[in-house]
């Protein structure tokens, strides 16, 4: 069974006042147990609102949405939800709170009631993980540390509640290249090496496809592709989205397809598509 | 647990009435002459003359009727306990005895006549908040102060300093919202049978608040001056206001009003 299963979802703001807007219309997915769903769109499409209803943040105007086997439409349910569905927000570091570090990442633990040596140990461990050294860092003010570091530390302290889904929101916007890179190694170790459910919203496509096994691409708040990465890639209206910018060398290689070469198009990373490259260049050597 | 966002109390809403076009030079001083003229005189007349005024603005403004009741909601208790404390403790003629104390019945006419008194006040800023754009509500403000400019009051920087308020309290409010997402994801309890427990996760939500709201003051001001903005009165404005044939009619029936009320004292 998903762990995210969302049916018919629709979102309206502010029904029945001149600002009533349709955030989202109709959308129905779901994510698996341990996979990894990568969602794309422009701004004001829609992701945002998307994903604040995986942890309970928002409620369904129409159509159902469900979490490890609970309905969200439930206050319940939702007011439980934060404890599995870990929720990192655009632009985290903002939400820094607390004189130190330490404290700040040992919020969420300590507001599940844990006890202060297991909260010490999902704190050292949370910092750890985000490539931090506790020792170091742990005593410091968020304010005093670069923008960087505090976006790892706000990470951090949704990684020390251990959700069992994680859903980040535009994790690498503003970073700089070796930030983005950190950020993206993390998440992919999350996922592969403890099983930890995944949902990542990013308007950089080149970013997603690297990571995401299945895409959802939201436009005007509508779900107009969705399903395996390879083959929402190699969709011919999927390519020609105005929203959508792929990397230079999917480009080429849907270019190379399209002029009838043999090139394989279902390729997703740039090693492979040099790889298609050189082969197409021997052949036509002999 | 607040699910949507919501429409705040007196939040403008665009619109293209008779009373939305109006100068807000004209809607400020019809706000003003009607609370004026009922704090100087409560007579029921007085009050009842002020309300059809009142009520023939929401009629015209096309403004929800359930909103503007909405927002009164909220002021049951404060018109609850004045009336009660007006009962109960002006002196006259003695209606019934409850316990202790004694209602009477000026008391009662006097309780009544406050409560309506406070829901002019109320209906009347709210319409003028409602119909007209906190940036044209600025520079109505700042026009009608300019002649304070002769008596070396900055009021150019003071109007800056209101429109700059008017156009953060959104912001602020939208940045709010978002920071106490974030802290509910984390498990902050905002609806805690606990007051500490709930004044303690509010913490959590005014300091980085706090700390953007500084971040971005600083912001703002390295923007103007780039701009070159010096806070000197050269400033003028895209759009000037003026009175139309309309505002000479409004201002006129507020007038009459004002008049009548202040002289059937």
């Amino acid at each position: 069974m998903p762990i995210i299963d969302v049916k018919n979802l629709t979102h309206t703001y502010l029904p029945g006042t001149p600002y009533e807007k349709k955030a989202l219309d109709d959308i129905t997915l779901s994510v698996n147990q341990g996979e990894f769903l990568g969602i794309v769109g422009a701004n004001g499409s829609g992701k945002s609102t998307l994903i604040q209803h995986f942890n309970g943040l928002l409620s369904p105007t129409a159509g159902q949405v469900t979490v490890c086997g609970r309905d969200t439409s439930v206050k319940q349910h939702r007011n439980e939800l934060w404890k599995k569905v870990g929720l990192v927000f655009q632009y985290p570091e903002q939400q820094l709170f607390e004189a130190t570090v330490f404290d700040d990442v040992s919020y969420g633990p300590r507001n599940l009631g844990l006890s202060s040596p297991e909260v010490e140990r999902r704190t050292v461990e949370a910092l750890k993980k985000v490539g931090l050294e506790p020792d170091t860092v742990a005593g410091l003010s968020p304010i005093c540390l670069s923008g960087g570091l505090r976006r790892r530390v706000a990470i951090a302290g949704v990684l020390a509640m251990k959700p069992e889904v994680l859903v980040l929101d535009e994790p690498t916007a503003g970073l700089d290249h070796p930030g983005r890179e950190m950020i993206l190694e993390l998440i992919k170790k999350l996922q592969r090496e403890e099983h930890i459910t995944i949902v990542m919203v990013s308007h950089s496509i080149r970013e997603i496809i690297l990571l995401a096994g299945r895409i959802a691409v939201l436009e005007k708040g509508r779900l107009i592709a969705y399903g395996d990465t390879k083959e929402v890639l190699r969709q011919k209206d999927f390519q020609t989205l105005p929203g959508v910018v792929l990397p230079d060398y999917l480009q080429l290689i849907y270019a190379l397809a399209g002029r009838g070469k043999s090139v394989n198009p279902g390729i997703i990373t740039l090693a492979e598509a040099e790889l298609e490259i050189a082969k197409l260049l021997e052949e036509k050597d002999k | 647990m607040k699910q949507e966002k919501s429409l705040k109390l007196g939040q403008f809403v665009l619109g293209n009435s008779v009373i939305h076009q109006l100068d807000p030079r004209t809607k400020i001083i019809g706000c003003l002459g009607i609370i004026f003229s009922v704090l100087m005189n409560f007579k029921w007349y007085v009050i009842l003359l002020n309300i059809s005024l009142i009520i023939a603005v929401i009629f015209l403004s096309r403004v929800k009727v359930a909103r503007v009741l909405r927002g009164l909601r909220k002021l049951r208790y404060l018109f609850l306990l004045t009336f009660i404390f007006q009962a109960v403790l002006t002196a006259g003629e003695p209606v019934f005895h409850l316990g202790g104390v004694s209602v009477t019945r000026e008391g009662i006419a006097l309780g009544t006549s406050t409560i309506f008194r406070l829901l002019i006040l109320y209906l009347s800023s709210s319409l003028l908040t409602m119909t007209t754009s906190p940036l044209k509500l600025a520079s109505g403000i700042e026009s009608l102060l300019s002649p304070l400019h002769y008596l070396r009051i900055p009021v150019s920087q003071f109007s800056m300093l209101i429109s700059t308020a008017l156009r953060f309290i959104p912001t602020i409010i939208e940045e709010a919202e978002t920071i106490t997402r974030a802290q509910r994801s984390r498990g902050a309890q905002f609806n805690s049978q606990r007051m500490i427990t709930r004044l303690k996760s509010y913490t959590a939500v005014l300091i980085p608040l706090l700390a953007a709201s500084l971040q971005r003051a600083n912001d703002l001001a390295v923007a103007m001056e780039s701009r070159c903005y010096t806070g000197g009165s050269s400033r003028i404005r895209t759009g000037s206001l003026c009175f139309k044939e309309k505002d000479r009619l409004a201002i006129g029936l507020v007038s009459l009003a004002f008049v009548l009320s202040v002289v059937l004292v």
